[in-house]
């Protein structure tokens, strides 16, 4: 596994049911691109979340975390805005795989406990998510070693680039 | 240990070629997809980024053309331009303006088989699981990975039993099942699941409402909703072109994640009231809400019995004054079947209007119907979220056509029980 296994970072903290497609997409915004939506990206549900963003953060959640979306833009604008990884307790299905499919990772997670500011520590490799100052640990399965393998290249694209003989296993 | 569908369609699609596990993640052959225009720049997207000139797979792609049919503005005309063009090139169909909806088109035209992997650029993907085959919503980088290589990667999801007892009542739909099981559980409350839908409660449907069953699924959160084949699912499929099916059954013994009975002789009419689609009450508890846009269509409920509910209940009446009815057919098939047999000229005739085939106004982006500032807008669609025909001020209540169809009647939200022609059922 990579360097990449390991993903340390702010967090910031939302509730259940996070629509990405009303909250971090251009779907009700035509004419937005990535770059712009990126700049607003969540803000309704947080005012001050840009105010405290930094390249790296960690974006916490409860269930459901992107919701009804099944647009690839919403992973593009977490993406550009350099989320590091998404721990939530679930997520929207589609979301979940257009996550892999661009490389961002995301972990699912019991994340009562965790608050908006914690310093995060999240181990894609083992599962283990922590919050050091609050000994708060939490064991997950570790997503699937094919999942991982497309995530550590940077998304489903990249991989293939590195794996033209892809086979079914 | 037995296995379900899921885990049996989508392990006979891998290189072992033996049923799969639940939670396992299997590299599996897609055997057809479908890509609509509201998905197809970003899927050329992917295309580019790939970089892969030659797409062997993308000859079993369909291309369809149904969110922007007509197109409102160049952007929407150019990426037509652009879908025509990759058509061309990669030798995939393309199907036109005015065709209809992709996942009436998918079945219609022989994408769709029994025991099949199909994959389309729309959440509403989960269509195809009335043919009995494992069918899913990706996005553009999936579609573009598998126009190269003819496969993706798939998690194979935990199943949900889902029992329906009994027929349902005429003037009682497939819709009011679901939206009776998305006021149970919740929006996404089957979240990542695949259903099994059994019993006589869907052995009794016709073919047309079954898909509404294994459509609107997708509100649910489901990854896939599978039904057995029958008698009915071999006839529609050889009609229409299907490739061989191979049927597939789940084991007695097959693991599922958990199982649900719900009493459907017993449901009355269901709706899901404004912005949330698991708001859902019976319709006799709430008669007296007003509405003034009724819209029968879209890729859950704009099938030829759809129409034809509307056509029964408003054949030889006025609709209510002030109330403005839509109804949209799913195909141009549909409509040519509902224009020969006169139901088209009965919804004109009572003061309702019939757009061209296509998605139409379930979706605010085509501007083809804005409703004003407080107004209520019933329809047949499956989603009803704040604004989504295009204005945030108006509310957006769902139901089964023949709920909207007698709405439209009498300007409230109305039982089709109550009305004539709202008995009819299909056979």
């Amino acid at each position: 596994m990579s360097s990449n296994a390991k993903i340390k970072g702010n967090a910031h903290k939302f509730d259940d049911n996070v629509n990405t497609d009303v909250h971090c997409s251009n779907k009700y915004t035509p004419g937005l691109e990535v770059d712009d939506v990126a700049k607003i990206a969540l803000s309704k549900l947080n005012d001050s979340f840009h105010d405290s963003f930094e390249m790296g953060d960690v974006l916490v959640a409860g269930e459901n975390f992107g919701i009804n979306s099944s647009r690839e833009f919403a992973v593009h604008v977490l993406k550009k805005m350099g989320i590091s990884a998404i721990v939530a307790k679930s997520y929207g299905r589609q979301f979940f795989r257009n996550a892999i499919n661009n490389g961002l990772p995301l972990i699912e997670c019991d994340t009562d406990g965790i608050e908006s500011a914690d310093d995060i520590e999240i181990n894609l490799e083992t599962g283990k998510v922590s919050v050091a100052a609050k000994s708060f640990e939490k064991e997950t399965p570790p997503l699937p070693k094919e999942v991982q393998a497309i995530l550590s290249a940077g998304g489903l694209i990249p991989f293939l680039k590195e794996h033209p003989d892809w086979k079914l296993n | 240990m037995g296995h379900t569908i899921a885990e049996k369609i989508l392990g006979s699609h891998t290189e072992a070629g033996k049923p799969a596990n639940a939670g396992e993640v299997v590299i599996a052959r897609v055997d057809s997809t479908m890509i609509h225009d509201a998905r197809a720049a970003g899927a050329f997207g992917a295309v580019e980024r790939l970089g892969i000139e030659k797409l062997p797979f993308a000859k079993n792609t369909a291309l369809v053309i149904d969110h922007f049919s007509p197109p409102p503005n160049a952007e929407a005309a150019n990426t037509h331009v652009a879908m025509r063009a990759f058509a061309e090139k990669h030798g995939a169909q393309l199907f036109d303006v005015g065709s209809g909806i992709c996942h009436q088109l998918m079945p219609e035209n022989g994408y769709v088989t029994c025991g099949a992997m199909v994959c389309g650029t729309d959440t509403h993907s989960t269509t195809y699981g009335a043919f009995n085959a494992f069918a899913t919503g990706v996005e553009g980088t999936d579609i573009s990975v598998i126009m190269a290589t003819g496969q993706s990667w798939f998690r194979v999801p935990e199943t949900i039993k889902v029992m329906l007892n009994g027929p349902l009542q005429p003037g009682v739909w497939a819709k009011d099942v679901t939206l009776n099981m998305l006021g149970r559980f919740g929006a996404e409350g089957l979240n990542y699941k695949a259903i099994e839908y059994k019993g006589t409660g869907v052995s009794s449907m016709e073919i047309d409402d079954r898909m509404t069953l294994s459509n609107h699924a997708a509100e649910l959160g489901a990854k896939a909703a599978i039904l057995e084949a029958d008698d009915k699912t071999l006839a529609w499929l050889k009609a229409h072109g299907a490739a061989t099916p191979n049927p597939v059954t789940a084991d007695a013994d097959a693991t599922y994640f958990k199982s649900i009975e719900i009493d459907t002789a017993l449901l009355t009419p269901q709706v899901a009231r404004q912005h949330m689609i698991d708001d859902v009450v019976p319709v006799p508890d709430v008669t007296n809400q007003k509405i003034n846009v009724a819209l029968v269509g879209t890729c859950t409920n704009g099938r030829f019995d759809d129409v034809r509910q509307v056509a029964e209940i408003v054949r030889g009446k006025k609709i209510a004054k002030g109330v403005r009815l839509v109804v949209t057919p799913a195909s141009r098939d549909i409509y040519l079947r509902a224009e020969k047999e006169g139901l088209i000229r009965d919804i004109v005739e009572a003061g309702g209007s019939v757009d061209s085939a296509g998605c139409g106004t379930c979706v605010g982006i085509t501007n083809k119907l804005v409703s004003g500032d407080g107004e209520v807008v019933i329809t047949s669609a499956n989603r009803n979220f704040q604004g989504r025909l295009g204005n945030y001020e108006s509310d957006i209540w769902v139901s089964s056509s023949a709920t909207v169809a007698a709405s439209a009647l009498t300007g409230k939200v109305t039982d089709p029980r109550e009305v004539d022609g709202g008995q009819w059922r299909a056979a």
